[in-house]
């Protein structure tokens, strides 16, 4: 083979390495469709975009902070935080729907400020920082509740975000698309997406080569803050409030989904349409299994194998393509 | 990944080692038993003490709002008595940390240990220290324990709820159909003595058939979302075995989504509030109650105790059921989903 002929090749090969995922994604989508004919349904697979609509959204916001280098895990507890308080603010009125969503809003958004102010200007691990700021907002949710989750949703929220546009498509899942390409014009289309890379990539260069490190940083975390916001008055609208703690444990499967989707914990590579996919292999997986009928130890033991296996092919197919 | 003869072993391995691990739980015979020990008399003598008592509270957690309610009922009957302080600890699920809690309570010479445990046997050794110093200890809302460190239980038979909910959606269907069971967390003493309790009861109905028994996690969401899936898997669903109201109205969300509602019959749920406004709106289910005065029923057997009168080994707090008809005097429809039905006066409830 000529030296032209295999650099094609390899240029070819390594555009496929980018979208692994989604291979990986078509492979388990057609083991869902064998074990049960519902995966053809495209009111079941509209109720899957609904279902992944909280961690979907989490995950696009934690898909900048880790394409940067860095790491959010308090995006669970923030999850929770805001949709205890956008419920509570609601108090079960309409009039208060406007000023409950800009509140979680900002809410988020502060939260995930102070994350990159601390993360930009000090040498704290992002880690142990989040996770520190996750335990933090728990507590703070705890106590402005006292343990049980107030408020009343207000009249019509649940029932326009549940509502099927032509009988088929939920107005949910389509905010949650909305939001998912916001997320992907930010990260294709911005300047602040291209230095998002940049800094992940090489942090000494980008602060050599006189780039706002510190400002990207601090962007990155407030957008995932935000973004964590919208999954927990997302959360709301899919099940209205029954916790305090209703987003516990939500930071693993963001984590997991990103990872899967691409993005790795070293930064500068990956992106959101990874992550999506991401987060619906994780869902397909997990209904594939309900759906079999497995006894749930079962249940859990196929789940576990099908998302090692398929972040192991998604690793071969990478390796392939290098 | 190369699937080795090792790799392929040690699955194997786990799984049969998963799937043996047999769980040390209820079922009728192992209920009965624990009914006719609890019955023992407990000789409280040594407990004896006079004049202002000091109450101490040890909570595994305080993360929902059933262990919520439980504490005000807590606060409720201890204001009715000479007690001059009821002090409270919050474990956050952690075990090491509940044993420091009982350790720090001790240190403040209460009179009284009220707990409910993360966990059993890390806080056993602590609880015999405690009976052994002279403070009686009364486990609350949780299922009945015998042990040397647990002078007295308010228990809750989950058996026993578990069997009134069976039996009465049995009724309701008319005594043949096909179930599905939500549950909540796997392993937990809740999930497996309510599933035997079904399936003991499901055996007399031999037109009854059990078609998945599903684990919501007391999560709502969840509950929907593996709701959903057995909305596909199954075309005829006529039951619902589902004692938690927090994860029925999910499941009442997914068929009524999937316009399934009306091919199906709820059996009761407990009293969560939000079950309960589902249920009067659409006059079934019923409630069979989780009663959150577990807590006021601790404290009373305490002060027994601490008067020196003999109390059994476990006073069982009783489940009611509440026909739909009934429902409109429990529910509160201006308090959020995240609330109890219960007698609390108002300057009890929670803030």
């Amino acid at each position: 083979m000529s030296v032209a002929a295999t650099q094609a090749t390899r240029l070819q090969l390594s555009h496929f390495g980018r979208y692994a995922i989604f291979f990986v994604l078509a492979v388990i989508y057609v083991a869902g469709l064998a074990v049960s004919p519902a995966f053809a349904e495209p009111n079941y697979i509209l109720n899957i975009l609904r279902q992944i609509t909280p961690v979907g959204i989490a995950a696009v916001g934690v898909t900048f902070v880790m394409i940067l280098g860095g790491i959010d895990l308090s995006v669970g507890a923030v999850i929770s935080l805001t949709s205890v308080l956008t419920a509570t603010v609601m108090a079960g009125d309409v009039a208060n729907l406007a000023p409950a969503i800009l509140l979680a809003c900002a809410v988020g958004l502060c939260i995930g400020l102070i994350n990159g102010i601390i993360v930009a200007f000090s040498r704290a691990s992002p880690f142990i920082l989040t996770l520190g700021m996750g335990v933090a907002v728990v507590g703070l949710t705890q106590m402005l509740t006292g343990g049980t989750a107030k408020g009343i949703v207000s009249p019509g929220f649940r029932e326009f975000f549940n509502f099927r546009v032509g009988g088929l498509l939920p107005n949910l899942a389509i905010a949650f698309l909305l939001l998912v390409a916001i997320g992907l014009f930010i990260e294709k289309a911005t300047i602040f997406g291209r230095q998002l890379f940049l800094v992940g990539t090489n942090r000494a260069t980008a602060v050599l080569s006189g780039l706002a490190v510190r400002r990207v940083t601090i962007a990155a975390y407030a957008i995932s803050g935000l973004f964590g916001a919208l999954a927990g008055i997302a959360l709301l609208a899919r099940s209205g409030v029954s916790s305090t703690v209703a987003g516990q444990g939500l930071e693993f499967q963001v984590l997991a989904a990103v990872v899967l989707g691409g993005t790795t914990f070293e930064g500068g590579r990956g992106g959101i349409a990874g992550t999506v996919a991401g987060v619906l292999v994780l869902a397909i997986a997990f209904n594939l299994v309900n759906i079999a009928g497995l006894p749930y130890q079962m249940q859990l033991l196929v789940m576990g194998f099908i998302i090692i296996l398929a972040s192991a092919l998604y690793g071969q197919i990478s390796d392939l393509a290098d | 990944m190369i699937l080795t003869r090792r790799t392929l072993l040690a699955l194997m391995g786990t799984t049969a080692t998963t799937l043996a691990i047999r769980s040390a739980f209820a079922d009728q015979a192992t209920d009965t038993a624990q009914t006719a020990k609890a019955a023992e008399t407990v000789d409280t003598s040594a407990f004896k003490k006079s004049g202002k008592i000091k109450i101490g509270v040890s909570a595994g957690y305080l993360s929902n709002s059933w262990v919520v309610f439980a504490l005000q009922h807590v606060r409720w009957e201890a204001s009715k008595h000479d007690v001059s302080e009821v002090i409270v600890t919050d474990a956050g699920f952690n075990p090491a940390k509940q044993v420091s809690d009982i350790e720090d309570l001790l240190r403040q010479k209460i009179d009284l240990l009220i707990y409910w445990p993360v966990d059993d046997a890390s806080v056993a050794n602590v609880l015999k220290r405690a009976v052994d110093a002279g403070v009686p200890t009364v486990q609350a809302g949780g299922g009945f324990t015998d042990a040397p460190g647990v002078t007295s239980n308010a228990y809750i038979s989950q058996w026993k709820l578990g069997e009134m909910v069976a039996r009465h959606l049995m009724q309701d269907i008319g005594g043949k159909g096909k179930i599905v069971a939500m549950l909540p967390i796997a392993g937990t003493t809740a999930a497996v003595d309510q599933l035997d309790a079904f399936n003991t009861v499901a055996k007399e109905y031999p037109g009854v058939e059990l078609l998945s028994a599903e684990y919501g996690d007391w999560n709502r969401a969840k509950a929907k979302q593996i709701t959903e899936n057995l909305l596909q898997r199954f075309p005829k669903i006529d039951g619902v075995f589902s004692p938690s109201g927090q994860m029925s109205i999910g499941m009442a969300e997914a068929f009524d989504e999937a316009g399934r509602l009306g091919e199906t019959v709820f059996s009761p749920g407990d009293e969560y509030n939000g079950w309960l406004k589902w249920a009067a709106t659409h006059k079934q289910g019923g409630v069979v109650t989780f009663p959150t005065r577990a807590g006021q029923v601790a404290v009373q057997v305490g002060m027994d105790i601490l008067a020196g009168k003999p109390v059994t080994r476990g006073v069982a707090v009783p489940s009611v059921y509440v026909a739909p008809a009934e429902i409109g005097s429990l529910v509160a429809a201006d308090r959020p989903d995240d609330w109890w039905a219960s007698q609390l006066p108002p300057e009890f409830l929670p803030q």
